[in-house]
Order: C-alpha cells, then structure tokens, then sequence
C-alpha cells in the first residue's frame, strides 16, 4: 500500500535525523519546564495546568515536526521524484500524516511523565483514557497540520505561519484535549466532558476530507 | 512514445523564458538540447519531463495531453538533473526500492539492486547516500532515472563533474536507449562526452526551438 | 483585456458610493433617535455597528469560500480576485467588531475581554483571514491563487465547529436571542443594509484593482513576449 510506504519512509527520515529529534525533545520539555515554572511551584489546581502545559507544549513541538516533516522533500528534489513517480496525491499526504501522528504521539510519550511528575497529577488507572484523548487529538493535528504545512511550505517564517494559523483552526481540538485531560486527571468527571470527543472526532474526520479533496491542488501549487 | 511539446510558453515573473518552443521526439533520438546560460534549457527540460506546467501550449505524450495527469505518463519518463532527487538520508537500496513501490512495481528491491549492481554500486549499496562522492551520487541518479525502465530519458547535465568511467557509463546507457528504440534528452555543455550516441541536434534561441545540422 | 473595468461596472460603481453614503448618513440619524436603551446607556448603541459589521464579515468570508470553490474548479482568475477582495474588505469589518466589541463589553458588563463565544470566534477568524493575507503578499503568481482558494475553504470549513466549541467551552454572556423593541429591531436591520452596501463599495473598489493588476500584468507579458528574447537575457 502506497501510503505505508511513505510512512515508513518518512519514519525512517525522522529516526535517523538524531539532531532533529534530540532538539525536538528537548525543545518541549523546555517548553513544560517554562510553563511548569510559571504556574508553580505550588500549583492551585494542579489537573488543570498540567492539562494545560502538556497540550501548549505539545501544540509548538508539532509545529516543529510538521514543518520538518514537509522540508524532507524540499532539500534534495526528492518531491519531483514523488511526483514522478505517478503516485496518488492523497496516499503521499496519508502516509506522511501517519508519520507525523508517530511522531507528535512519540513528544507526547515524552511529554506525559514530565508533566505528571512536575505536577504530581495521573495515575496509571487513568493511563489509557489519557492516551485515547491524546490520540484522537493527535490524529485531528496530524491531518490539519499536514495539509496547512503544505501550504505553507517554501515562504519564510513558515513555522511562525504555521502556528499562526494552526492554533485558531484547531480550537476544538485544544479545548476538547485540555478539558478532557483535566478531567482524567482528577477535575470533573469524565461524563460531563464527554462530548467534547465527538467534537474531536468531527474535526478528525473534517481535517481528513478536506485534505482528501485538496492536498492534489496543494502538490500542484508547488510546482 | 513519442513526446510532442507544442508551442510551449512560459514565463517567470512576466518575463518569458520560453515563447513557442516545439519539439518532436521520436523514438531511436537520442536529442542534444543547446543553448547558452539561461536560454531556459533546463525548464524546457522540466516541463516536458511534466514537473512544472506551461503557460501556454502543451505537452502530448503518445497524443495524450500530460495535462491530463495520468500515472502512466510520468512513470513512462526518466529524469536525472543537478539536484539528486533522493532521500539523502537513505541508502541507495532504500532510496531506488522506495521509488519503485511508489511507481506500483511488487518487487523493487529485486530491480533496485540489479541497476546498482549495473552500474559498479554494490558496495556501497547500504550506505546512506549523503557521504557518497559525487561521482557515485550521480550513478545512483542515473539508476534512479531508470527504475521504471523509462520510454523516455530526459538528463539535464549528467556529465558534470564524473569521471571517465561516469561519462561513459551515462554513455551507455544513452547508446541502449537508442539501441531499444526509446528516446532520450539530453542537455549538456561538453559536446564531445556524448559526442558518439548523439543523433540530433537542437537549439534553444529567442525561447523557441531550432534545429542544428 | 482592457485596463480598466467595463463602462457599465464604472458608472454603477458611482451609484453604489452615493447608495452607500446615503444609506449610512441615514442609518447614523437613525441611531440618533432611536430611544436610548434602559440598563446600558447610550453606549448600547454601539450595536447598531456592530452587529452589522459582524454580519457583514461572515457573509465576505462566506464569499471568499465560495469564491474559493470556483476558482478550484474553473482555474479563472477572476474567482480569485472576487475571494481576495472580499477577504481583504472583511478583514477591514472584522477589525470593527473586534474594537467595538470590547468596548461595548465594557460598557456593558464593565470588563474590556470576556470569552464570550462570538467575540472569541471573531477573534479567531480576523487571525486566520490576517495570516491569509500575509500567506497571499509572500507568494508569486504561479502558486498564489491556488493557496488563496484552499485557505479560503479550509479557513472557513471549519468555522461553525470553532463556533458551537467556543460556545460550549464558556457559557454565552453574549445576549442570545436579543429581544430588542420593535423599532429597536428596525434600525439594526436598516444598519446591516446600509453596512452591506459599504461593503460592495468597498469590494467593487478592491475588485478594480485587481482587474488593473491583471490587466497591467497581461499587458506586462505582452509587451515582453515581442521583444525579442536574447535583448531581455542579462
């Protein structure tokens, strides 16, 4: 299937990318040590800015890998070598947004600890309500921020653009994880939050078509 | 195949690179395009190699317009220019077995080590590219070109900086083109590398094509 | 392509400015007399500009979308500069309703930012349709229409979720459904027609421009194809 094989492909441009990687870790845990120290360091609701600082982190961490992720195919031609390939626009965009939901989701298993442990919030109990939230919201940013990296690619300032306009289209999503995180780490019940997954799970689906129908026009505005 | 661009424009900020140019390759051509610096040979080149759109005019590959975008034609063309357009990250098995499954083959590895082993790179086939010379990078292009066992070969200055041994296995592999009845394009400034596989020759001038005898 | 727009365009385009003059210097002695609202004060009658300009906005961010849409299928340069100008004049209503709001929110329940769904939402929109026109100055010509459509879609897609999710997010301290007095109503209505004509002058104004733009370019093209190539080659 085509589109594994870009993600494969993709994943293993990541994973042998140690500089990349390395700063992009160490960028977010800065970004949850910066945060961390302004909320603290006694924390007044601690579930509540811990959801915070581990999605706000999050979000500018993928700023960084979506626009790492379309600079691939920039630096050597290799996106004219794509596109002679023959293949299906959407399976390129499909693959290279699989990759980047293993990578945002690989931050955000680094980010999980730091945040519980700085803010003394989470148990194991909550563990896998926690991972479903991240992954709904992960597979929503992956598909949008695939699809806005791609038009954003090849201007300057592209990640400034990208966080720009990345952050007020996907509010649902924010709010839906901040709020849902909060309440599995011990805010409200889950119950009352609950909708706010069918809110995440509509932006999912609504990043995924619109890039379906688009992301071929995208490709060809590169050209 | 045969490629026709007709009355092919193009312009970079309003300011025409290409007005008019037509070409017609037929099969057995192996076309020498020339010109001086900025003539706009290599969009020329791009453009029939379907990478970048005309303003006006068109390119029909076998009297089907590229416009119409179908797999088939692009994976029916060849291209090897100054960037590599490879993974530089990856090695050359990587890279050619990558682009093989992209264009639909089942068994791109296989094909993938039969071009390297072709062209003198079996050692350094599990090596990422990014260390290789500039001679060897230009070989894994050329093995790249021909993944898909192209109708048609377009190559934008291949001989720059290789060796004698580069030079004449692009030559090679210009002269099989020849010899299978394909058709090959080719730019070069050194005239005498392709001196023996060249059959014609054109000139790009005023943006539109000449031929030279 | 001639240089400036049809005879017809031209001396519509002066009725629309008297139109949308008059409409506002009606709408203005309007506001004027309309009986000053009990719990706020005058400065409730900030409503009558913005909730017309906010009216306003969404139906040329609307367009936009639309405009997007055409020019995807069709590829015609004249969907693009229908999306552009609309997006631009939008913006300028946008901008309104984000100063107005908050000083009616001041006024009205004494803090300048509340979260209040609908400003929120504006707030988001103005960054988008902002970055759209940043997006659209940095790119050349080849690309440029193209992203232009799809952000004018994309943008817009999602619109009503970011809407139902700010409102969801905070309870509305925004009145819902506003029940305003009889004549009340009838000058907010008289202002959305007035403000909506502004709004077409001001499009039909940006539209010209990028008519001249085309045409100036084509013109441009024309000239430069003539000449012959190797004097143009430096």
């Amino acid at each position: 299937m085509t589109f594994l094989v870009v993600m494969r492909k993709d994943l293993r441009l990541f994973v042998r990318d140690a500089r990349f990687l390395a700063t992009l870790g160490l960028f977010s845990a800065s970004l949850v040590l910066i945060l961390s120290v302004a909320f603290g360091p006694v924390f007044t609701e601690p579930a509540r800015e811990a959801a915070a600082t581990v999605w706000a982190a999050l979000f500018f961490a993928g700023v960084l890998g979506l626009t790492r992720s379309l600079e691939l195919e920039g630096e050597s031609g290799a996106g004219d070598a794509l596109r002679l390939s023959g293949a299906d626009p959407f399976a390129l965009y499909l693959g290279k947004t699989l990759a980047n939901f293993a990578l945002l989701a690989a931050v955000f298993l680094l980010l999980l600890p730091l945040t519980a442990i700085f803010y003394d919030v989470g148990t194991l109990r909550e563990l896998p309500g926690v991972l479903g939230v991240a992954a709904l919201a992960l597979i929503g940013y992956s598909a949008w921020g695939t699809l806005f990296a791609a038009l954003a690619r090849g201007l300057q300032a592209r990640e400034l653009l990208l966080s720009v306009l990345l952050f007020p289209s996907l509010v649902p999503i924010w709010i839906g994880a901040v709020k849902l995180t909060h309440a599995y780490w011990g805010g409200a019940p889950v119950a009352e939050v609950k909708d706010w997954l069918k809110v995440m799970a509509v932006m999912d689906v609504l990043g995924l078509a619109l890039a379906a129908w688009l992301y071929e026009a995208v490709e060809e505005a590169g050209e | 195949m045969i490629l026709r661009a007709e009355a092919v424009t193009k312009r970079f900020d309003d300011r025409p690179v290409l007005s008019g140019a037509s070409l017609s390759l037929e099969p057995g051509q192996v076309v020498h395009l020339v010109g001086p610096n900025g003539s706009g040979k290599t969009t020329f080149a791009r453009i029939v190699a379907t990478l970048l759109p005309p303003d006006d005019g068109e390119i029909l590959v076998d009297d089907v317009p590229v416009s119409e975008r179908r797999p088939q034609t692009r994976r029916a063309i060849g291209f090897a220019s100054h960037a590599p357009l490879l993974y530089l990250a990856l090695t050359p098995v990587e890279n050619l077995e990558f682009f093989a499954r992209l264009s639909g083959s089942r068994d791109g590895r296989r094909r993938a080590l039969e071009l390297l082993e072709r062209f003198g790179l079996e050692q350094a086939a599990h090596r990422p590219i990014a260390h290789f010379s500039r001679g060897m990078l230009q070989r894994v292009v050329l093995c790249r070109a021909l993944l898909n066992d192209p109708e048609l070969l377009i190559l934008d200055e291949p001989y720059a900086g290789l060796d004698d041994a580069g030079v004449l296995a692009v030559n090679q592999v210009l002269a099989e083109i020849r010899k299978r009845g394909r058709t090959a394009l080719l730019i070069a400034h050194d005239k005498e590398r392709g001196g023996g596989v060249i059959t014609r020759t054109v000139r790009l001038r005023n943006g539109r094509v000449e031929e030279q005898t | 392509m001639t240089r400036d727009v049809p005879l017809w365009w031209r001396n519509g385009a002066r009725w629309i400015w008297l139109l949308a003059a008059a409409l506002v210097l009606a709408s203005f002695w309007m506001v004027s007399r309309v009986p000053v609202e009990r719990i706020m004060g005058p400065v409730q009658k900030i409503v009558y500009i913005h909730v017309p300009s906010a009216i306003v906005t969404l139906l040329a961010f609307g367009i936009t979308f639309a405009a997007g849409i055409a020019y995807l299928a069709t590829k015609q340069w004249i969907w693009d500069a229908i999306g552009a100008a609309s997006c631009e004049v939008g913006l300028v209503f946008a901008t309104v309703v984000m100063i107005t709001g908050p000083l009616w929110a001041r006024s009205a329940w004494n803090t300048w930012w509340t979260w209040e769904p609908r400003l929120t939402t504006f707030l988001i929109l103005w960054i988008l349709y902002a970055g759209y026109q940043v997006i659209r100055s940095s790119l050349k010509s080849g690309s440029k229409r193209t992203i232009s459509a799809i952000m004018g879609v994309v943008f817009f897609a999602n619109l009503p979720i970011v809407w139902k999710s700010v409102e969801w997010w905070r309870g509305s301290l925004h009145p819902r459904n506003v029940t305003m007095a009889p004549d009340m109503r009838q000058v907010l209505i008289f202002g959305m027609l007035a403000w909506f004509v502004v709004y077409l002058a001001a499009f039909e104004r940006r539209l010209r421009l990028e008519w001249a733009r085309e045409a100036y370019s084509r013109e441009a093209r024309d000239v430069a194809d003539s000449a012959p190539l190797e004097a143009r080659i430096r």
